[in-house]
């Protein structure tokens, strides 16, 4: 028996996770691209929506209800779509919870896996690529039916000192939002609602106040539940509310939800 | 040739006399508890030698750079999977050290015709919930040495690793000494520094050699101090992520150590 690193040092693949966890069988292989077969059981597979994250003076919101459907059923009503990666990091989720979590969670082991293993940290554009990666090896899922994710990646850029944000398909093409996007199926009205406010409304997005963002998030979160049944309102009676979490320079802050219920009672019902 | 067994014997003897004296130049790495977690301390000149494996598993390592390097990445494959597969608490250092590393380093250290392993490792894993913390020895041949806590052994707050036994035991003695866990990290720091200085000093010392007193070893860390740099990290009980590893820069400690 032979103790050796599972990849040579040397190779391209230095620092990857998921290599590594395909070597043992822990991560899916890539899904033959096949069309989906008319039978299947996973017809209607759960599905989670609507994310929105846009710039403001204070760094990067991103918010996301809380309602996991399969077809016309209410899966669950407190799904947490807005997952931190690391400290600087978040990956929202619009799509199949089964694979948007984990491909969350790859994601995160493998940004430590990459510092702890090459002892350095990995670059921003690095992180970004990584997503964009772990979508296009999901391309055969996807054609399949069964397993369609559309994220939204923030983080804080230390280098150039600015906050990002970035969204992509489901085949994986990233793209770098200037002010604000959305995804997920409330996510027409939502972005409807960004770009009037950016435009028209009292002042830009990246010019408002943490307040006057939380307020927008929550106005527009509530918009999208209006018309999109695949979106969940806020659950008053069981003190549901969306997640909303927000990056800066110092990391990042979950909003509490007791501080959500005021806002919402006194600016959104 | 070396099939009959007194020739196997004897080309294992060789072999250990052969890594021994490839590590006796070693300089020690010493790890203890202070009240806000572990340090693991240790001067030198070149290569970094102090590592973080996962959350709350640190390691240090003398011997050859690359056997180093393999086995670092094989304890961090390990627990990544591990932590990946079920979770950061199923992650333990005493599996990591017994079930994986150990057997394949004697396997590796006895199979005479392939090469054996040049590196000596020390382990240190911050104990979870109030448990004690564990320092764990490592050596070439699978060997283990822990810091006890089972069958009526008393915990040792400490582990160390240097180049040769002497050396080692005279850190030992000297830790066995001090008040542990250290009240602070400043007085931990100041302790490890101490027990490295007797692990150099005693290098290449006899067994039988008096301990060095306290005038040389204040004379030699000064002097050692002034010529090397500092290589420390500390895994914290009061870290707010599940990371507890956080290195200390040189700059940062230099100050309270002179």
């Amino acid at each position: 028996m032979e103790l050796r690193a599972a990849r040579e040092p040397a190779s391209p693949d230095a620092g990857d996770f998921a290599t590594l966890l395909r070597q043992h069988g822990l991560y899916p292989p890539q899904a033959a691209i096949a069309a989906p077969s008319p039978g299947s059981p996973f017809a209607t597979p759960t599905q989670a929506t609507t994310i929105l994250a846009f710039k403001f003076a204070g760094g990067v919101l991103v918010a996301g209800d809380r309602r996991a459907t399969a077809g016309n059923t209410v899966v669950y009503d407190r799904a947490d779509k807005v997952l931190e990666i690391d400290t600087h990091s978040l990956m929202a989720i619009a799509g199949v919870p089964a694979t948007a979590w984990e491909m969350a969670r790859v994601l995160e082991h493998s940004f430590q896996f990459y510092r702890r293993s090459q002892l350095q940290e990995m670059s921003l554009e690095g992180k970004v690529r990584a997503l964009s990666k772990l979508l296009r090896d999901n391309l055969g899922f996807v054609l399949q039916g069964v397993g369609v994710v559309v994220p939204i990646f923030a983080a804080f850029d230390s280098i150039a000192a600015t906050a990002r944000l970035y969204f992509y398909d489901a085949m994986g093409a990233q793209f770098e939002a200037a002010d604000y996007a959305a995804t997920g199926s409330g996510s027409p009205a939502v972005r409807s609602v960004l770009h009037y406010e950016n435009t028209w409304g009292t002042k830009p997005l990246v010019k408002r106040r943490e307040s006057e963002a939380i307020v927008l998030a929550l106005r527009a979160l509530d918009t999208a539940a209006e018309t999109d049944t695949a979106t969940g309102g806020v659950d008053r009676r069981g003190r549901v509310y969306p997640i909303i979490k927000i990056i800066s320079k110092a990391g990042i802050r979950t909003l509490a939800e007791k501080d959500l219920a005021r806002v919402f009672q006194r600016e959104v019902s | 040739m070396i099939e009959e067994p007194y020739r196997w014997v004897e080309a294992i003897a060789n072999r250990r006399e052969y890594i021994e004296h490839q590590l006796s130049g070693g300089s020690p790495i010493a790890a203890l508890s202070y009240r806000g977690g572990i340090l693991l301390f240790t001067l030198g000149r070149e290569r970094q030698k102090l590592f973080e494996i996962y959350d709350r598993i640190g390691m240090g390592g003398i011997g050859h750079p690359g056997d180093i390097e393999r086995l670092r990445m094989a304890a961090i494959e390990l627990t990544s999977t591990e932590g990946f597969a079920r979770s950061a608490h199923d992650v333990s250092l005493r599996r990591l050290a017994n079930y994986s590393l150990s057997p394949l380093l004697k396997a590796a250290f006895e199979q005479v015709y392939g090469p054996p392993y040049l590196a000596r490792m020390l382990f240190a894993e911050l104990g979870r919930n109030g448990a004690p913390n564990s320092f764990l020895r490592l050596d070439y041949d699978g060997a283990i040495q822990t810091n006890g806590g089972v069958f009526r052994r008393a915990i040792e707050e400490y582990g160390v690793i240097s180049g040769t036994a002497t050396s080692t035991t005279g850190m030992e003695e000297f830790l066995r000494k001090q008040t542990l866990p250290a009240a602070s990290l400043d007085r931990a720091l100041s302790i490890a520094l101490d027990a490295w200085t007797v692990g150099h000093l005693t290098l290449s010392a006899d067994p039988k050699d008096e301990p060095p007193t306290k005038e040389q070893i204040a004379g030699h860390r000064a002097e050692q101090l002034a010529g090397a740099a500092i290589e420390a990290a500390i895994l914290e009980y009061s870290s707010p992520l599940p990371m507890t590893w956080r290195t200390l820069a040189d700059a940062e400690i230099r100050v309270t150590l002179q």
